[in-house]
């Protein structure tokens, strides 16, 4: 149970799988990794993408819907950006992240976005091998 | 394309070494990869612009 907590939480927060687990060096570089590259790509104007759902009633029309409303790229930025599970709700709650797709950074710090949460999930999924033993 | 090579090289080589000299050799031969790689693509691209 407490290595999946331990992937949740790095989930959750980049880096707080590790500082949970006292390696504060490694959780230190992350989190501040992580944070400057989010910061970076929204200060350039950079997009969090929503998934875009009409109402939906059933689990299968989600699905269904998915594939056919939704631009697949869009679709793949929105996985990308859920990486930081706590950035990506809060941005939803506090309206950040909307993209500036008039200024000329858009495409960088969307790119940015997306990355700092693709590389949370290998952060998140570092921290559950460690909580494993696999690594130190 | 440097500062987002610097972060990917960051992050990973914490990940994927866990001693603290072969981490700095494998992220800097990250960063140089990704760095000379991006420009050598850029370059080619090059190529095939109008």
């Amino acid at each position: 149970m407490k290595p999946y907590a331990y992937l949740l939480a790095g989930w959750l927060f980049p880096g707080l799988g590790h500082l949970l687990q006292k390696k504060f060096w490694r959780g230190a570089i992350f989190l501040l990794a992580i944070l400057a590259m989010m910061g970076m790509g929204l200060a350039m104007g950079g997009k969090i993408y929503p998934l875009y759902l009409e109402k939906p009633q059933t689990v299968l029309e989600i699905v269904t819907n998915l594939f056919k409303k939704e631009n697949p790229l869009t679709l793949l930025a929105f996985f990308a950006d859920l990486g930081n599970l706590l950035i990506y709700a809060l941005s939803r709650f506090l309206s950040f992240g909307l993209g500036a797709l008039e200024r000329a950074t858009f495409e960088f710090g969307t790119a940015y976005v997306a990355g700092a949460g693709l590389l949370n999930y290998l952060i998140a999924l570092d921290a559950f091998d460690v909580a494993r033993g696999k690594k130190k | 394309m440097i500062i987002y090579a610097f972060f990917v090289s960051v992050v990973l080589a914490p990940i994927r070494r866990n001693e603290p000299k072969s981490q700095i050799k494998y992220g800097l031969s990250l960063f140089l990869i990704m760095v000379i790689g991006g420009l050598a693509f850029g370059w080619l691209m090059f190529l095939f612009a109008r």
